[in-house]
């Protein structure tokens, strides 16, 4: 990790997390230039600064250069440390956008991560804390991170634009991942879900139920959606109402969805009864895509295999998202490691869209920062 | 492996190219006692070994290759024959030649007409017709609903290492 590798140089202000993160791992440094050189208002924003000071926390040793305007970064990665740390995420994002990579970093560390995030838990862009829970959380199992420790909790929730949720996550350090082989989905046995309602009447998660229920119970009759209505200091600034649905396979996969209320004062009032149909249709949409793994998970599963053992991984996935096919192009310049790519179409046996199996050799990535016991 | 399969390729078209050849040697004497059967076997087979090159050259398409395509088009456009038009489906959508496939075309519009008549005749082996024309075209349906994606996400470097 601390060797002297010549830095990579990228332009532009996309996916600065995949190359923070994937640098990280590495240790090679990057420069990044031209961050929004072009906008109104260039350089990072807020959220991007308030990453880069959480990456700053949770390593030991990074060098971060920014310039005046903020368009031009270099970043050389320090250890991955750890331990225990703090955060005030910006509010602009959710906390789900910071809670995706230190999921790729949090087994690297050398002490066990337990983090404190604060922010907004609930938002209409990043993945929700519920879904990573539900969702990432299962994933990182299969590759042998496990124990105790490893949790993620809901505190407080938070709504955009005022925030104010809060989340606990801790994970467990490995020394070496396991392999994979996921490329039998299996079926659908059951849905779980959560409605949630912030500082709006209660009855508003109930609707949510109704109405999702009302599309889903037609395909299985193993449904249950949770309702939960934070009070008090944990109902966070603002008001707000969402509803994520995990779909769980027989094979122990889970495929989600999830749709969440408008924040206050931005756009048109969503009903209650709306959101849970629609949320309920994204989520047969998200099954007929199928595949091992969750499309928003895709790129934290080929990590974890990139960073594997010496040894084959397969993984059956519905189709790449666009983040997750640059993220393979950052996995080949970081680690030089190139996927296998197999189109499966969708045949007699195989529902649903076309899948897509990943195959790669891991490149034997070893915690080296964990102390040995 | 670059090297076994880079031979591999080269080797094969010529291998093909012979095949052809003598093919069509023979066609001009079988042709006038084909019945419908015997020219859909044959042409069954050719239309798996157009497969298999265009298989190869799609993903190593050097012009070497292409330039032996070239040539076998224009030997069959010398001689028109039922073999030739399986081939030529086949191999069509390697060379954007817009003349070649025009002419093409109007051959097997004429051929059709010619073999109309035993069709009819002979029932029972209707879903013999045409074989070829239909392992082309189903060969071709599943190449484009597979994309290479390979070479869309790591672009055209791939090819060198694969």
């Amino acid at each position: 990790m601390a060797t002297q590798a010549h830095s990579l140089s990228y332009a532009g202000c996309n996916f600065l997390r995949q190359r923070l993160v994937l640098s990280t791992l590495s240790g090679r440094p990057v420069k990044i230039r031209k961050i929004r050189a072009r906008d109104d208002n260039p350089g990072l924003r807020d959220f991007e600064a308030s990453f880069i000071r959480l990456l700053d926390k949770i390593t030991n040793g990074s060098r971060i250069e920014i310039n005046q305007t903020g368009t031009t970064l270099y970043y050389q990665p320090g250890l991955l440390y750890g331990g225990s740390v703090e955060h005030d995420c910006s509010v602009l994002r959710g906390i789900g956008y910071y809670l995706e990579s230190l999921l790729c970093l949090a087994p690297f560390m050398k002490h066990p991560l337990k983090v404190v995030l604060r922010g907004v838990t609930n938002d209409q862009v990043d993945p929700s804390v519920d879904v990573l829970k539900a969702t990432a959380l299962p994933l990182l199992k299969q590759f042998g991170i496990d124990g105790e420790s490893f949790e993620l909790k809901i505190v407080r929730r938070g709504m955009p634009p005022g925030g104010g949720g809060e989340v606990v996550f801790s994970c467990p350090v490995r020394k070496i991942l396991k392999p994979i082989q996921l490329t039998d989905p299996g079926k659908i046995k059951r849905i779980r879900g959560m409605a949630y309602s912030v500082r709006v009447s209660p009855q508003m998660a109930n609707r949510i139920v109704d109405s999702a229920r009302s599309i889903l119970n037609k395909f299985i009759p193993d449904i249950y959606i949770y309702t939960d209505h934070m009070k008090g200091v944990n109902s966070g600034k603002s008001p707000g109402f969402g509803l994520s649905l995990v779909a769980e396979t027989t094979s122990g996969t889970f495929l989600s969805a999830e749709l969440a209320s408008n924040p206050q004062g931005q756009g048109a009032a969503v009903l209650p009864e709306d959101l849970g149909r629609n949320c309920a249709q994204l989520l047969l949409e998200e099954i007929y895509r199928g595949g091992c793994v969750d499309s928003t998970n895709q790129s934290l599963a080929l990590l974890l295999m990139t960073l594997g053992q010496q040894d084959v991984s397969k993984v059956l996935l519905g189709p790449l998202s666009p983040y997750t096919i640059e993220f393979l192009r950052h996995l080949k310049s970081f680690f030089q490691i190139m996927f296998k790519i197999e189109t499966k179409p969708c045949g007699e046996e195989l529902k649903g869209g076309d899948k897509v199996l990943m195959t790669c050799v891991g490149i034997g990535f070893s915690n080296l920062s964990k102390t040995l016991k | 492996k670059a090297v076994g399969e880079g031979s591999k390729a080269e080797l094969s078209p010529a291998n093909h190219q012979s095949d052809r050849v003598n093919l069509e040697k023979s066609l001009p004497m079988k042709k006038a006692a084909l019945t419908t059967s015997d020219s859909g076997h044959c042409t069954a087979e050719e239309a798996f070994a157009s497969e298999d090159e265009s298989e190869e050259s799609s993903s190593l398409s050097t012009e070497e290759e292409d330039s032996e395509n070239q040539e076998a088009l224009r030997k069959k456009l010398s001689k028109p024959s039922q073999v030739g038009s399986g081939q030529k489906r086949g191999s069509r959508n390697l060379i954007d030649e817009t003349s070649d496939i025009e002419d093409l075309l109007k051959e097997e519009e004429d051929y059709k007409e010619e073999k109309n008549d035993p069709t009819e005749t002979s029932g029972a082996l209707k879903w013999k017709e045409d074989l070829s024309r239909k392992a082309a075209e189903a060969f071709l349906r599943q190449q484009q609903a597979a994309p290479n994606l390979r070479k869309l996400i790591y672009g055209t470097v791939t090819e060198d290492n694969e």
